[in-house]
């Protein structure tokens, strides 16, 4: 308490002094490794005081207004002299990166102004440069510079990077079971979890210290990715005070302000991202026998109880058309550093950083020609165009609202950082849709009808995440200590989906089971717990009279799933089953439900419920990793990397459930192994701007949760049927098991300064036993999926990547700058016997089946392509993107139904950013996405056939106009 | 000064006791008397007699004290005593209604305070027979006993079921994962060899007909409209004949019957033994089934895949099946003497190159099509004869959504003798895809027969306006559908 007191004096007094000084802050880093330096001494002139930097290579100095020449001297660099550098009453003047360069023979002193350092290029691309791993990234400068307003926007300047959904991030276009996302170097579930990745539309920038993408793995990164690891880094000491605020608005012709667009009554705290109870799962609803009018016969309830039990479901089952608003987003965020101590006293009490944030954000998405289609082939060899089995057309309506709060702590001394972040993010998308159905029944399994349904979803997400962190350095010993505990909650939930549909025939608008199928409701819940506890050991020594590093450490990961399912189906007691009005409103009326009426709901549930299961993983991993050169131009980084991982599962298929002699699993290891990951990276220089880098490192893909279960899973919109990998099948026997990864690199690269680069790479990456969703070849009436381990994958690609200034053609074109990067990758997989033959029984005329096809996620090549000015003395940066995948196999064939592919998007956006006012300290963004107003579409493909549609989005063209303002 | 710590304490602690004690200490008051029953629900059969349960009892030692019970669902035969030790044993016999019942015994102590417990008691009904896992050796049900399904039950490869005439099948209520079913699987045997005096019901467990109403010729259920679908699943035969469809691998062709998820492989059905033989159903009535599996993928009344030759199937009710009546899928086993009555879906479904004859047969009011005829999924093809029929496609309000006969192309069907009754207004008969099926004596009452045909186009030969009802009813006699006089005038 004494010590709060003390604190919070402290703080006062030094606010109070903070009215009459300027503050001068920067950051020392090694030019040639990119490794912040500490101690390093940091004089200015003209008053003879100073600073040292400190663990994190940082200074502060406190100094009356002025212009000032600053030196920064550190043995065995040169010493770097800042002019200019000006420190303002009451603020706080930001130096950047200060790069200090190995001394020469001659001992001499660079001198630089203040604005060069602040405006060069960040640190990042030094890092890169030097970095044993091959990886990419974006530091806070840049996205201060560029205006990005958050991580995804900021993510898309990576190279190798493509964003799918505005949300996800992948490399190197390996689908999402290849990739990852940590949050400050830990595990965090991400809010979809069915996703490996995390959604990245949820950070805001005014956060983030940087975004780093690693394409190859080192023995310190978790060995459970092959693509790419993204790896986001918040904030702890801001270099200057922060208050800001931004607010945007965003507006699609097709989707905002459009009385068309398609919604449901919902929750009164909807706009805050949950629901606030409207569609909690009616009391009594979960219980093994519940009040319908069968169980009033059998005498456990009255008709009262299965009249108000009924009456607990909520009514509304039908979408409505309201007029949607414009997209809407705001942020706030705070932070600053202070200094502990008084001045007079000269005694260091420390660094106090904090940061605070609260964003949140609306969005409105309609598309009014939705399709989702099964098309099948012919029995007949000579038969190729593809004929439709159903098609579903219509309106869908979404809103999506976000709202996000994080708040950091740290505590700083010279040689000891500690630092508290606490992040919630919470999110809810309200989904409404109407569709036409036309079910062919000519087709295989098809019964053949028309109807219309309607679909109201809602999916409520949250994260909460909390990470404490310590670092130590101890001085002149060349250690350095860092410690990470970080417990993250997530959840998802879809509180009742509802679905309702009428079969439309000439004579009557009904509800028939066989065809539309009844009304339903479904809930699904899950609820992940990561906590992960992380130590870092790092070593700095001399090899050969050159630097070296050794790193060791381990960390511990537990990780704990819930899921569960429950759904209901209206149901009718006899008697009509006619809604003339057509209207889904009018199904749960009082005078349609039993016993006034026919209508009661049934249980689709089984207890125990064999769609419910608990797994946990525990996750202990050890490495060790030298990096040295080993001879005057090759440094090479070896390394090690062991995890022991142990998921168990607790989770029954329905005859179990049932009371019969089915599969039962109660807390059993599903996977058990102990693995090692090797790693070596050389990096031999060719000259001081080019590298070659060579690379080799096994990695690995684990099954998800999901993947080792029992579970069934009906998706509500498409019916398509996900069965757990553990029901064995002839040829499958239910074991799935991870799939190994040998990862081969090879790059050149030409670094030309003012972070301009040119790279060629290429890759080749070995999948022993790679998971895909296999379609179940004997189910013929709906559409069934397994994932398995099919037979071995190969992968090769080329890598082309490029950054430069056009100031090369004319020094007029000085600010503007092309970067790209070209992917392409050939992909290979061995087909099972089961595809193998399906697909042979529906061989075409003149057509060669091969056992062997293209791995399924994986685009055969991704392009990037972007043109940017950036004049930083105008505040002005603008630039235009350009992105696109390959056809990408994304559902593999049963023969009877084709492949389906994912065509090229053409994704072409604009953004500019322009800083305004005396100080450059109100931003205006403009947004353009999807100039050439694509559609994201999935097609089935088939020899000689014209592709037919699986699915059809229309996104439309939209703009977005943001203000930003630093207080 | 630890000592004196200590001391203080057990003062302290002294003190607190005393006080308590002297709170509960009422000089005045005598210990009020307590009973407690079994904990839990006492499980015994309905109708036994002299049983026994015990009650703990608790009575202030300065007191005497007496007991009442009085029970609901049993008779007890000492309600009244003196309360001597600390329990009281009531002895009772079960009555026959099966259910909840209960003993509450109140005791009174001679201050006149009192209590009271009540035990409860669960009467299980000894002749009903609750499954809840497949059925994996010779097995024979009884027409003394219900069977309930708890479950989707299989009687798996090899085994045999055999069923006696008169008895009762009582599936539970639940949808989707929770759906009750019996499937007799590739290579078992169902021998269900009902009478027409002692049919075999499959039914709904809310269905309350007993084997006593059976015994007294009363089939149809008693407090259940035969209009009521869905509540529990429906019989699923299985076998290794022939069928069409896609997944055929060179020599074989083999899928997964719908409403069965394919984790489950005793939903398999194809083959190549077009004689195979999975038992006898003769008999059989059918009602309240077609639980929902998934969307669209609700179980019929009976459905048969690729089931042999060998099978007999004869004098088969389906009524009030939320999907359709019945349906074929390949197999080359014949059906004959049949009612559909009010099916959800469609009546008479055939799909995958069904092989065999369906002959004398009443269809009544359809919710889907009347007829719904597919042919082959695959390269097999074979040719089948749906004869001796009447259609009452419209009667009252029932919905009505599919066709009088659909057809496609491919389907390789010989359609004989069949009429359909009046009013047909609005229904229609595919007349665009007809070429491979055709048409003799099949007969309409309408003055308008053109209107009847779906894209206007020419009536197909063997079409005809007029005629009258074919079908043999006589021999339907037996069903709740005749019963209930549904069969009326045909």
């Amino acid at each position: 308490m004494r010590q709060f007191l003390t604190i919070a004096f402290l703080t006062i007094t030094t606010l109070a002094a903070f009215g009459q000084e300027g503050i001068i802050r920067g950051t020392v880093i090694e030019d040639a490794t990119g490794f912040t330096v500490i101690g390093a001494n940091v004089l200015v002139k003209e008053t003879g005081s100073g600073a040292v930097t400190d663990l994190d290579g940082k200074f502060s100095i406190e100094i009356a207004p002025g212009a000032y020449t600053i030196q920064i001297s550190y043995i065995g660099y040169e010493s770097l002299t800042i002019e200019e550098v000006e420190a303002k009453a009451g603020e706080v003047s930001v130096l950047g990166d200060i790069r200090l360069f190995e001394e020469a023979f001659e001992t001499e002193t660079v001198v630089v102004t203040a604005k060069t350092i602040r405006t060069t290029e960040a640190a990042l691309m030094t890092i890169k440069k030097k970095s044993p791993a091959m990886l990419d990234g974006i530091s806070s400068s840049l996205m201060k510079l560029t205006g990005d307003a958050t991580a995804v926007e900021a993510a898309k300047r990576v190279t190798g990077v493509s964003i799918e959904g505005g949300k996800y991030v992948y490399v190197r276009g390996l689908g999402d079971r290849y990739s990852k996302t940590t949050l400050n170097a830990v595990d965090v579930p991400g809010l979809d979890p069915d996703r490996n990745t995390l959604q990245m539309d949820i950070f805001p920038t005014a956060l983030l210290n940087n975004i780093v993408v690693s394409k190859n793995f080192t023995a310190d990164m978790p060995a459970d990715f092959t693509g790419g690891l993204l790896n986001i880094e918040t904030k702890d000491f801001p270099d200057e005070k922060i208050i800001s605020a931004s607010v945007s608005i965003g507006y699609n012709p097709a989707m905002n302000l459009n009385s068309d667009y398609l919604t449901y009554e919902g929750g009164n705290t909807d706009f805050l991202g949950f629901d606030d109870g409207s569609r909690a799962l009616p009391a009594g609803a979960d219980a093994a026998e519940i009040p319908t009018p069968i169980s009033v016969i059998g005498g456990q309830f009255t008709k009262q109880d299965a009249s108000d039990f009924i009456s607990g479901f909520n009514p509304t089952m039908g979408a409505e058309k309201q007029t949607s608003f414009l997209d809407l987003s705001a942020s706030v965020s705070l932070g600053n550093q202070l200094k502990l101590g008084s001045k007079e006293s000269g005694k260091d009490r420390g660094t106090l950083g904090y940061i605070f944030s609260l964003s949140y954000r609306n969005d409105y998405t309609y598309y009014d020609d939705v399709f989702y289609g099964e098309y099948q082939r012919l029995s007949a060899s000579d038969a190729y165009p593809l004929f439709y089995a159903n098609i579903q057309e219509g309106q869908l309506g979404e809103r999506n609202t976000l709202v996000g709060i994080m708040g950091g702590l740290a505590y700083k001394r010279a040689f000891s950082k500690f630092r508290l972040t606490a992040m919630r993010l919470q999110n809810g998308e309200s989904r409404a849709g109407q569709f036409r159905i036309d079910n062919n029944g000519d087709a295989v399994g098809q019964s053949g009808f028309i109807a219309k349904s309607d679909n109201l979803e809602y999916n409520q997400r949250s994260l909460t995440n909390i990470l404490l962190n310590g670092t130590h350095v101890f001085e002149g010993k060349g250690w350095e200590l860092d410690w990470r505990l970080s417990p993250t909650l997530s959840t998802s939930e879809d509180p009742d989906i509802r679905k309702a549909a009428f079969s439309l025939s000439p004579l009557d608008t009904f509800i028939n089971a066989g065809e539309g199928g009844n009304p339903s409701r479904l809930w699904r819940s899950l609820s992940e717990l990561n906590a992960v506890a992380k130590i870092d050991l790092t070593k700095s020594y001399t090899f050969r009279g050159e630097n070296a590093r050794l790193k060791f450490g381990g960390s511990y990961t537990y990780k704990e799933r819930d899921y569960e399912i429950l759904q209901f189906d209206v149901q009718f007691f006899g008697g009509s089953q006619s809604f003339p009005s057509g209207d889904p409103n009018e199904i749960l009326v009082p005078e349609r439900i039993y016993p006034d009426g026919n209508i009661y709901i049934q249980s689709g549930n089984i207890f125990p419920n064999p769609n419910e299961y608990n797994s946990t993983v525990n996750n202990a991993a050890f490495y060790v990793s030298n990096e040295a050169d080993l001879l005057p131009n090759l440094k090479a980084i070896v390394g090690v990397r062991a995890e022991n991982y142990v998921q168990r599962h607790t989770g029954r298929d329905v005859i179990f459930a049932q009371g019969g002699d089915g599969n039962n699993l109660d807390n059993e290891k599903v996977l058990d192994a102990l693995d090692l990951f090797p790693s070596v990276n050389l990096i031999y220089s060719l000259a001081d701007d080019q590298n070659i880098r060579a690379a080799y490192s096994r990695t690995i893909a684990r099954p998800s949760f999901k993947e080792l279960s029992f579970a069934q899973i009906i998706d509500p919109l498409s019916n398509r049927i996900f069965n757990g990998s553990l029901f064995p099948y002839p040829g499958w026997n239910g074991q799935l098991v991870e799939t190994r990864i040998d990862n081969f690199d090879l790059r050149w690269e030409l670094f030309q300064g003012g972070g301009q680069l040119f790279s060629v790479s290429g890759f080749y990456k070995f999948f022993d036993k790679p998971i895909e969703l296999v379609r179940i070849p004997t189910q013929q009436t709906s559409s069934e999926f397994q994932p398995r381990n099919v037979g071995d994958g190969r992968l090769y690609g080329v890598e082309v990547e490029i950054r430069k200034s056009l100031s090369f053609i004319s020094p007029a074109l000085r600010n503007l700058s092309v970067t790209g990067n070209v992917t392409f990758v050939e992909s290979q997989i061995e087909m099972t016997q089961i595809e193998f033959n399906s697909r042979k029984n529906f061989e075409r005329d003149g057509e060669k089946i091969d056992d062997t096809r293209q791995m399924a996620g994986q685009a055969p090549y991704v392009v990037n392509a972007g043109i940017t000015y950036s004049n930083l003395d105008a505040g002005l940066d603008a630039g235009l993107f350009y992105n696109v995948k390959g056809r990408t196999l994304e559902i593999i064939s049963s023969g009877l139904y084709p492949d389906v592919f994912f065509k090229p998007f053409n994704s072409l956006n604009f953004s500019l950013n322009k800083r305004i006012g005396e100080d450059k300290d109100t931003a205006i963004d403009f947004k353009v996405s999807n100039i050439l107003n694509d559609d994201l579409e999935r097609v089935f493909s088939s020899f000689e056939a014209e592709d037919e549609l699986f699915s059809r989005f229309s996104p439309g063209i939209s703009f977005s106009l943001g203000i930003s303002h630093q207080f | 000064m630890n000592l004196k710590l200590l001391a203080t304490l057990f003062v302290a602690f002294g003190l607190f006791f005393a006080a308590c004690n002297n709170n509960d200490e009422s000089p005045t008051a005598y210990d009020a008397p307590s009973v407690t029953a079994p904990s839990g629900v006492v499980s015994l059969a309905a109708g036994t007699t002299a049983q026994s349960i015990d009650f703990t009892v608790s009575i202030d030692p300065e007191l005497t004290a007496t007991y009442q019970a009085t029970g609901s669902g049993v008779t007890i035969s000492n309600p009244s005593g003196s309360v001597t030790g600390s329990t009281i044993t009531i002895n009772f016999d079960a009555g026959n209604t099966p259910g909840a019942a209960s003993i509450t015994v109140t005791v009174t102590d001679s201050e006149g305070q009192s209590d009271e417990a009540t035990a409860v008691l669960g009467l299980t009904d000894e002749s009903i027979v609750r499954l809840t896992s497949n059925i994996t050796a010779d097995a024979t049900w009884t027409a003394d006993k219900t069977y309930v399904l708890g479950g989707r039950i299989s009687v798996v490869d090899g085994v045999t079921l055999t069923i006696e005439p008169g008895t009762i099948i009582k599936g539970e209520a639940g949808t989707g994962p929770n759906a009750t079913a019996l499937l007799i699987a590739r290579g078992a045997k169902l021998m269900a060899e009902g009478t027409a005096d002692a049919p075999i019901i499959f039914t709904s467990i809310a269905d309350e007909i007993s084997p006593d109403d059976v015994k007294a010729g009363n089939f149809g259920s008693p407090n259940l409209d035969p209009d009521v679908p869905g509540l529990w699943g429906g019989l699923i035969v299985l076998g290794k004949a022939k069928i069409s469809a896609s997944n055929d691998n060179g020599q074989l062709s083999e899928v997964q019957i719908e409403g069965i998820p394919t984790s489950d492989a005793n939903g398999l059905y194809g083959g190549n033994d077009d004689g195979d033989n999975s038992g006898v159903l003769k008999y059989i009535s059918i009602r309240h089934g077609g639980s929902n599996i998934g969307e669209g993928n609700e179980i019929n009344g009976l459905t048969l895949g690729g089931v042999g030759s060998g099978t007999v199937i004869e004098n088969i009710e389906v009524v009030a099946n939320q999907d359709d009546g019945i349906e074929w899928f390949g197999g080359t086993v014949s059906v004959k003497n049949v009612v559909v009555w009010n099916a959800g879906d469609d009546a008479i479904d055939t799909d995958q190159s069904w092989a065999g004859t369906l002959d004398n047969f009443v269809v009544v009011t359809p919710a889907g099509s009347c007829f719904e005829l597919d042919g082959p999924e695959g390269n097999y093809v074979a040719r089948h004869t749906i004869q001796n029929g009447t259609v009452i496609a419209v009667l009252g309000g029932r919905s009505i959504g599919g066709s009088l006969i659909d057809v496609d192309e491919a389907t390789p069907v010989d359609m004989k003798n069949i009429h359909f009754v009046a009013p047909l207004d609005g229904l229609t008969i595919t007349d665009d895809e007809v070429a491979n099926t055709t048409f003799e004596n099949v007969t309409f009452e309408t003055d308008d027969l053109a209107s009847l045909m779906e894209q206007g186009g020419a009536v197909p030969a063997g079409i005809s306006a007029g005629g009258s009802p074919v079908a043999d009813v006589s021999v339907l006699s037996w069903t709740w559908a005749s019963q209930a006089g549904g069969l009326d005038g045909l």
